[in-house]
């Protein structure tokens, strides 16, 4: 598969008459967002606001942050069997409003939801401070069961995206990259004498507003499967997550996985970056061993010769990221983990939740119970009095003055197990 | 804590749903139950048949109590 990304970019973002994209910045019909995100009989009401970096905004409570993009050619269209039909995507030209982004915010809907500063310091540990945001806050009508309320908030999120993508079809991307994968056996003989290297993709399914979802399918009912990574490059994959705001996945995060950009930078210079295997991390013990075993499998079929793996989470599926890295790894076959640490507020704990002698190539994206205080802001668009119940946050966090101090779980990406984060570290 | 108070002699079974996890931790006499958001019993089961599943789990972690183990043992027969 060949997928072309025309990314078009974007330095500033206006409210205006028409939904365009003109020299570089892009103007949002308010009115007309509105209209299309809340076009959904459950939703009461649908505010749009804009915030940009630099400006004293905290977005707060944040579900989920999509990448508006247009599918100019090639199959399917964007979020396959959520907006569009469940063609395969992954192949032809898509263009992308690079720099600018949708948040999607309102009433809590699970207590794991996230926080974006625009400014100060809980701005260098998000990035979506950097981004244009376009923020919707969609609010749904009364008595709506809370997984529903989950559904309405992140379809909400995705029309949204969709129109405001729409804007890139005729402009002229300022570059344009090409990724491909080839079919395997082409592709394991393409670059003989390169280590074949796979990726495992952890997707969080925990259920209870934990969910992942691949071609509109709840990503806890697949087995894990192949996927071509131009296929979650093109929106295959989106988040119904509302877990930890750090190490969840928000969907503009899958668009852009930094794990498989990375590996197609590599590719055909020190690797061959052979494909992709997709699976899921369930609250089941038997499904956690189903999972792990097809994964090693699937794995091993396709003639990997290392593997990095990425969690998605903590908690129990620390315990998945185990077992795969185990039974990968008894099969012969190198891997490399990347997670974060939950090593509590002093980072003196165990880390992960489980632990394997093979694991003996970890790379983590920083611990979750740092505390941080987030200085006041000027506005706050969302419900500020959750960062009391958030993950992360607790009883007091919120202080008078509308400062907020809590762990940097709370804060959207901190954390980012795909290192879609900024946290780093020197040795001394 | 199953360590810890297993530590001053007291037979501890610990109940729970990712085993390994169990197993890594050190834990002597391992129970697996249910599922994680509910270890004990299971929403799609009728009323009398939950109580049914969890008074099993429960006669079975006492079995499990009374029973001689040498060395990590899960008991899940």
């Amino acid at each position: 598969m060949r997928l072309e990304i025309g990314n078009i970019n974007i330095k500033d973002v206006q409210l205006g008459n028409e939904t365009k994209v003109e020299k570089g910045v892009l103007y949002v019909n308010q009115e007309e967002l509105a209209k299309v995100t809340g076009d959904d009989e459950r939703i009461a009401s649908v505010e749009v606001y804009l915030a940009k970096p630099g400006e004293e905004t905290r977005i707060i409570p944040v579900k989920d942050v999509i990448e508006p993009r247009v599918k100019v050619s090639g199959s399917g269209g964007i979020f396959p069997g959520f907006i569009s039909k469940v063609d395969t995507v992954g192949e032809g030209r898509t263009h992308v409003l690079k720099g600018a982004a949708v948040v999607t915010t309102g009433k809590i809907v699970g207590f794991q939801e996230g926080i974006i500063d625009m400014s100060g310091p809980g701005a260098e540990y998000t990035p979506f401070s950097k981004t244009l945001n376009i923020v919707v806050k969609v609010d749904p009508i009364d008595g709506l069961h809370q997984h529903e309320h989950e559904a309405v908030v992140r379809l909400a999120g995705f029309r949204a995206a969709a129109y405001i993508g729409e804007a890139g079809r005729n402009v002229e991307p300022d570059d344009v990259q090409v990724y491909e994968t080839k079919p395997l056996l082409e592709q394991a003989a393409e670059y003989p004498n390169l280590p074949k290297v796979a990726y495992v993709y952890m997707l969080q399914t925990q259920g209870l507003l934990h969910d992942t979802y691949v071609y509109g399918v709840d990503a806890k009912r697949i087995i894990p499967t192949l996927i071509y990574p131009t296929e979650v490059m093109d929106g295959a994959i989106v988040s119904g997550n509302c877990v930890s705001a750090c190490d969840k996945n928000p969907t503009y995060v899958h668009q852009n996985s930094p794990v498989i950009h990375d590996l197609y930078e590599l590719h055909g210079k020190e690797i061959n970056f052979i494909g992709c295997v997709i699976t899921n991390e369930n609250v089941t013990l038997a499904d956690k061993e189903r999972s792990s075993n097809m994964t090693a499998k699937l794995v091993e079929l396709i003639g990997a010769e290392a593997v990095i793996i990425s969690e998605e989470g903590f908690g129990n599926p620390d315990a998945d990221l185990v077992m795969n890295c185990r039974k990968i790894e008894k099969k012969g076959i190198k891997t490399v983990l990347i997670t974060d640490e939950y090593a509590g507020q002093d980072g003196a704990s165990q880390s992960l939740a489980d632990s394997t002698p093979e694991g003996d190539a970890v790379v983590t994206a920083g611990n979750a119970n740092e505390v941080i205080t987030l200085p006041p802001m000027k506005t706050v668009i969302g419900y500020p009095e959750v960062a009391d119940v958030i993950a992360g946050g607790s009883a007091g966090s919120l202080k008078e003055d509308g400062s907020i101090t809590a762990e940097i779980q709370v804060i959207t990406g901190a954390t980012n197990e795909l290192g879609f984060n900024y946290l780093t570290a020197k040795g001394l | 804590m199953v360590k810890e108070i297993e530590s001053t002699g007291l037979p501890i079974v610990h109940m729970c749903t990712v085993v390994p996890i169990s197993l890594t931790v050190g834990a002597n006499r391992i129970v697996p139950t249910v599922a994680i958001p509910h270890p004990l019993g299971n929403p799609a089961l009728s009323q009398e048949d939950e109580k049914e599943l969890r008074r099993k789990l429960v006669r079975k972690a006492l079995m499990a109590l009374e029973t001689e183990v040498d060395g990590q043992t899960v008991f899940d027969q």
